[in-house]
């Protein structure tokens, strides 16, 4: 299948075969903010519960501290913190800083991801 | 490496610069937001009672609306982008232009009214 950007080949997005580095950052920068817009919205819907009074904020809270919301909720960080740093990469070298080191910059920024992704998980679900 | 590092005909260089400056200030609001509701708060969730109080401080209210703004700016602006990158017909990308302002802006109105509405609550 050709990889030109026509909305039938879209199923090429999701083919790993024959990929760079950078195109694995690019995919990833658009998979989570695909995510994440879908999150923000679904965000805003769910905290109208607080329009509702303390019993029905309340409640919903009780129900997202299940394990399962957890997880989700632990994604919704993963695709954020991936988002944001490889965003900073994106912002950097769209003004001409480190376009050299990128591959560098997105191994060690991806790095610094799984970090806080696992900082993350173990306050989620060791402490909390 | 390839990537979305140059603004795109369609998306216009000013779009594309408001993405990029929109995304910059998100990861310093998201920041805090991370911090306040899943690192101090207990259990990593504030009660509605923690949310009132918190939206007590009127800088907070600004903030807080201040970042739903520029969210939503990032994140259609990046719906927009990746519709760009579908080659789509004139057609279909003035009919996404006018749904994600209306969307938009829809958001923007509904998270400012719900901060405001929590502002007012008396504790």
């Amino acid at each position: 299948m050709p990889n030109q950007p026509e909305a039938k080949n879209w199923p090429r997005w999701f083919d790993p075969r024959s990929r760079s580095l950078g195109t694995f950052g690019f995919i990833l920068n658009r998979i989570t903010a695909l995510a994440l817009t879908l999150y923000l919205i679904l965000h805003l819907i769910a905290l109208g519960q607080l329009a509702q009074g303390p019993a029905a904020y309340d409640g919903f809270i009780a129900l997202v501290k299940n394990p399962l919301f957890k997880l989700g909720e632990l994604l919704v960080i993963a695709a954020g913190v991936i988002h944001g740093l490889n965003g900073i990469r994106i912002a950097l070298n769209s003004f001409g800083i480190g376009v050299r080191r990128q591959r560098s910059m997105f191994v060690i920024l991806m790095a610094l991801a799984v970090l806080c992704i696992a900082f993350f998980g173990w306050k989620m679900f060791m402490e909390g | 490496m390839e990537g979305s590092l140059t603004p795109k005909r369609l998306e216009g260089s000013g779009r594309w610069l408001i993405k990029i400056i929109a995304g910059l200030f998100i990861v310093v609001f998201l920041g805090i937001h991370f911090v306040v509701n899943h690192l101090v708060a207990p259990g990593g969730l504030l009660t509605y009672a923690d949310v009132v109080a918190y939206y007590q401080n009127p800088v907070i209210v600004v903030m807080e609306v201040a970042f739903l703004v520029v969210v939503i700016t990032h994140a259609f602006l990046g719906v927009r982008s990746i519709l760009l990158d579908l080659n789509p017909t004139a057609w279909v990308l003035r009919a996404a232009n006018v749904l994600l302002v209306i969307v938009g802006a829809a958001a923007v109105i509904y998270g400012a009214w719900l901060a405001l509405t929590i502002a007012n609550v008396k504790i």
